[in-house]
């Protein structure tokens, strides 16, 4: 009832046809997968200003908003491809960076961000590449004109590159080091601070605000600016930035977990699925720290032998979080990316899993799983409009809606 | 009696005069003090208290400790991975794991003094670079090895724990001495004399300088450090050396500096083993290296079977180590560090008793890496790591069915991809529910008949859940 006096307040707003750049407008459909609370059969989403304002089932819709109804589609989040380096160079080196960004390096005009905008990708994470702590990953939204314009959120994660040896967990080490350094001057800082201030105020009591200390530029203590080295580590302690783990086989866990110690800090995981990796000794480890792994959707072999592993699999059932990026980094196999992850689901992957492994996981290694990446009131409207189930081979996009604007497909009201 | 009193209760007095004085100047810190000792110490019980005991014990096998003694049916306890008791009355804490070697046997982990590749690519890096979780990790466990040496270091093989995984860097310091480089072997003579020079003269200092404080000490210039070492007794000296000459030399000038050679290869080591012997050396043989005896000399030569078995008796104390050291699936078959007790069994087939064998593969490595204070042979206070087989450890047929390293169980062959298949363990010889004697036995039905065979009782505690596949049952 509160949902349809909604829409009737917002009724008088509205008049003519679909406005397809951003207007409200309501897009029935046969079915919606939400990601985050299941499917909805006979979905209504009201989208208003690139935001879902509404989405339930068989909602009634004022009249005067411009409907688009299409019964035969299937709607779900637009798919998140948040480890990628798509439409730029490449470099590499063993360097630590932590600053450095890859937008300097972007061009908006670079085709591929068109063709997997057109697949049904809506965000892209594009990280710095190279070994060691190369740079911070940057999300972006595959369209805009200028670089600002595609930059959703400039710092999204950390990306380290850990490999078990000892030069690797030197830098980790290292870098942890410098956090607790830069620590200790804020600390030293504060209690300077204190000083300076109780003689300033060594007359006034403390606790007594009088009118001129507000004027005081000193009034609040400014811890000082990190260095930029140390900077997004100070941001990763301080949840305020991800941090993305490369590893290739248990054995760099393994050290990962010795080099970062008793520290306590969100991360998450990027495996390299290579054919024969080793990562099902591990399983129950990173199940029950809950950690979000991004991986290939690739079932690969019990080293030395032709048994087949579904490691996506195993992890979601020991409690980890997968998040899926494409098997290879190409606009082809982004296209191919919900096939691929069906062919997982084959195998055993809990499909509730495989479709959060699409949009709302990798949306998380972003940090943008509040905006984003499910079917929920006050989400960006990144839509994926499908000719049917999003894991069969042989479903087609329909239509993609980014930020709330049709950006493909043909649509009418 | 009494006066000792008097003189206890006056000195008593004198104490309690002098604590009068000066008590209230340092009372309260020491109280304070003290207060927070007691703090402390609740602190370490607490993580006492959290940190429990890791008990483990293997029951009723036939324990070959390595040192000489073989209990049957005895128990080996673990306490936090160093063994708390070996024998027969051993007291098993009820928290503890146990695992039943019921009709099995025994043995140290075994020690590989080389080894390749078992703790995946590292660079040498061991502690910040080993793979736990590598495949030849597990076949070596699986053939027995739970410590092994390489590039000079001596490492554990702990599975799936990369934490303590180095015990000792650099214990072998490796010379060359040989004739066919006759300027080197003189320069090394003039090391080891130069070095043995400096040590004479330093004793001398130090015993001459309580009385004449103004004596210099003797200079340390131009002195070898690694001979010194060699002479001090930090570390073993290891020579490459097969020919009866060369090994000749080797035994001369340990003999006259006063250390003993560790001598890798000694091939002809048989025909100079009484040499051997008194240069108190140690011999690093594959027993299978073959090798013809140069038929224009007229003395003995070339490669013998009983190598091994001759050096042994002549005190040579023996190492064996197969011709690979890598786990090595070409070429010919049963050579590699897979092999390791297969190439033991070799001396014994040239004569080599079956204990000393087994010190060939266990403790004698273990002194090479100086590591032996750790590992080497059932005892307690060592490292508990064991393994545990369904017969003679030298044995071809003998399949290792259980590996612990220091208290873990690291390897059950039921449970190994690569060996559960091969001659499954019946479940009753590890855990018989019930011992039936013959007369009972016969009552079973007989093949043929409609019955089905009884099948192995499974409410067994010490039972493993993975049971081979039994046959089913042929019709008749």
């Amino acid at each position: 009832m509160t949902i349809l006096t909604t829409l009737l307040a917002l009724a008088p707003v509205l008049t003519g046809p679909v406005d397809p750049s951003g207007g409200l407008v309501a897009i029935k459909v046969g079915r919606a997968e939400t990601v985050s609370h299941g499917p909805i059969d006979h979905a209504v989403i009201l989208v208003d200003n690139g935001k879902i304002v509404e989405i339930g089932a068989d909602l009634p819709v004022a009249r005067g908003i411009p409907v688009i109804d299409r019964p035969e589609w299937v709607v779900m989040p637009g798919l998140v491809s948040c480890y990628t380096r798509l439409g730029v160079e490449s470099r590499a080196g063993q360097e630590f960076n932590p600053e450095v960004s890859p937008t300097p390096e972007l061009n908006p005009r670079h085709p591929d961000y068109k063709e997997v905008l057109e697949a049904g990708v809506t965000t892209l994470g594009l990280y710095p590449p190279g070994t060691g702590v190369p740079g911070h990953a940057s999300a972006l939204r595959p369209k805009g004109k200028t670089v600002a314009d595609m930059v959703v959120d400039e710092d999204a994660y950390l990306k380290v590159y850990f490999r078990a040896n000892s030069a690797s967990k030197k830098l980790v080490r290292d870098a942890w080091t410098k956090v607790d350094e830069y620590d200790d001057k804020v600390k030293k800082a504060k209690e300077k601070w204190d000083k300076d201030n109780k003689s300033k105020g060594s007359d006034k009591k403390e606790g007594e605000a009088k009118p001129d200390d507000k004027k005081d530029d000193k009034k609040t203590f400014v811890p000082p600016e990190p260095d930029p080295k140390v900077k997004p580590f100070v941001q990763v302690r301080d949840g305020e930035l991800g941090m993305l783990v490369s590893i290739t086989q248990s054995a760099d866990w393994a050290h990962w977990l010795d080099a970062i110690g008793e520290r306590k800090f969100d991360y998450a995981l990027r495996v390299v699925m290579t054919r024969e990796i080793d990562m099902y000794e591990v399983t129950e480890e990173i199940g029950k720290r809950g950690l979000r792994m991004v991986m290939e959707p690739q079932i690969t072999l019990v080293p030395g032998t032709m048994r087949q592993r579904n490691l996506a699999m195993e992890f979601a059932k020991a409690g980890a979080k997968i998040a899926f990026k494409p098997r290879n980094d190409t606009v082809q196999d982004h296209v191919a990316w919900r096939r691929h992850v069906g062919e997982i689901v084959g195998a055993g992957l809990e499909r509730e899993a495989a479709l959060r492994g699409l949009t709302l996981e990798p949306a998380g290694v972003l940090g943008l799983d509040k905006q984003l990446g499910s079917l929920d009131k006050g989400k960006t409207a990144n839509l994926l409009f499908l000719s049917g189930d999003p894991l069969e081979p042989t479903t087609n996009v329909e239509a993609v809606m980014l930020d709330g604007e049709f950006v493909f497909g043909e649509v009418k009201e | 009696m009494k006066s000792w009193i008097d003189r206890r209760s006056l000195s008593f007095l004198a104490f309690s005069a002098c604590m009068g004085f000066a008590l209230p100047s340092f009372a309260s810190p020491s109280a304070a003090q003290e207060g927070e000792k007691k703090e402390e110490a609740k602190a370490d019980d607490k993580k006492k208290e959290e940190k429990k005991d890791e008990w483990f014990a293997v029951l009723n096998g036939d324990v070959f400790t390595g040192t000489g003694a073989v209990l049957r049916g005895a128990t080996v306890l673990s306490k936090n991975g160093v063994i708390e008791a070996v024998g027969h009355e051993v007291e098993v804490p009820t928290e503890a794991k146990t695992l039943d070697a019921t009709g099995l046997r025994v043995y140290p982990g075994l020690v590989a003094i080389n080894s390749a590749g078992l703790f995946g690519a590292t660079g040498g890096d061991f502690a910040d670079s080993v793979d736990p979780y590598n495949q030849r990790m597990t076949l070596a466990l699986a053939s027995g090895i739970t410590t092994a040496g390489q590039s000079n270091v001596a490492l554990k093989l702990k599975r799936r724990d990369i934490k303590g995984v180095v015990l000792r860097e650099r214990y072998l310091a490796t010379l060359s001495f040989t004739n066919s480089n006759p300027q080197g072997k003189r320069e090394m003579f003039e090391r080891f004399d130069r070095a043995a020079r400096y040590l004479r003269d330093y004793r001398d200092w130090e015993e001459k300088k309580r009385d004449n404080k103004d004596l210099k000490e003797p200079a340390a210039s131009g002195v070898d450090s690694t001979v010194r070492s060699i002479l001090e007794g930090r570390v073993l000296a290891r020579f490459n050396a097969s020919n009866r000459e060369d090994l000749l030399e080797i035994a001369r000038l340990a003999q006259r500096f006063g250390f003993r050679p560790v001598i890798d290869g000694c091939i002809e080591g048989w025909t100079v083993a009484d040499e051997l012997g008194r240069a108190g050396a140690y011999a690093v043989i594959t027993p299978r290296d073959r090798r013809d005896k140069e038929e224009q000399l007229v003395r003995d030569g070339g490669s013998s079977i009983e190598n091994a078995a001759i050096l042994h008796r002549s005190g040579v104390q023996v190492c064996v180590i197969p011709s690979t050291t890598g786990v090595d699936l070409g070429g010919i078959a049963g050579r590699d560090i897979l092999h390791l007790p297969i190439e033991a069994g070799f001396a014994v087939r040239g004569g080599l008793t079956d204990q000393a064998a087994l010190e060939a593969i266990t403790i004698v490595p273990a002194r090479l890496l100086g590591v032996s204070h750790r590992v080497g042979s059932l005892e307690k206070g060592k490292d508990c790591d064991l393994i545990v087989l369904d017969g003679d450890v030298m044995h071809y047929q003998s399949l290792v069915q259980f590996t612990v390293v220091e208290g873990k169980l690291v390897y059950d062959k039921s449970q190994e991809l690569f060996y559960a298949h091969i001659r499954p363990r019946p479940s009753t010889q590890l855990a018989p529910e019930e011992r039936k004697d013959k007369g009972e036995a016969e009552e079973t039905p007989k093949e043929g008949s409609e019955a089905k065979p009884e099948e192995a009782p499974k409410e067994g505690d010490g039972e493993k859940p993975a049971d081979p596949p039994k046959d089913p049952p042929k019709d008749g």
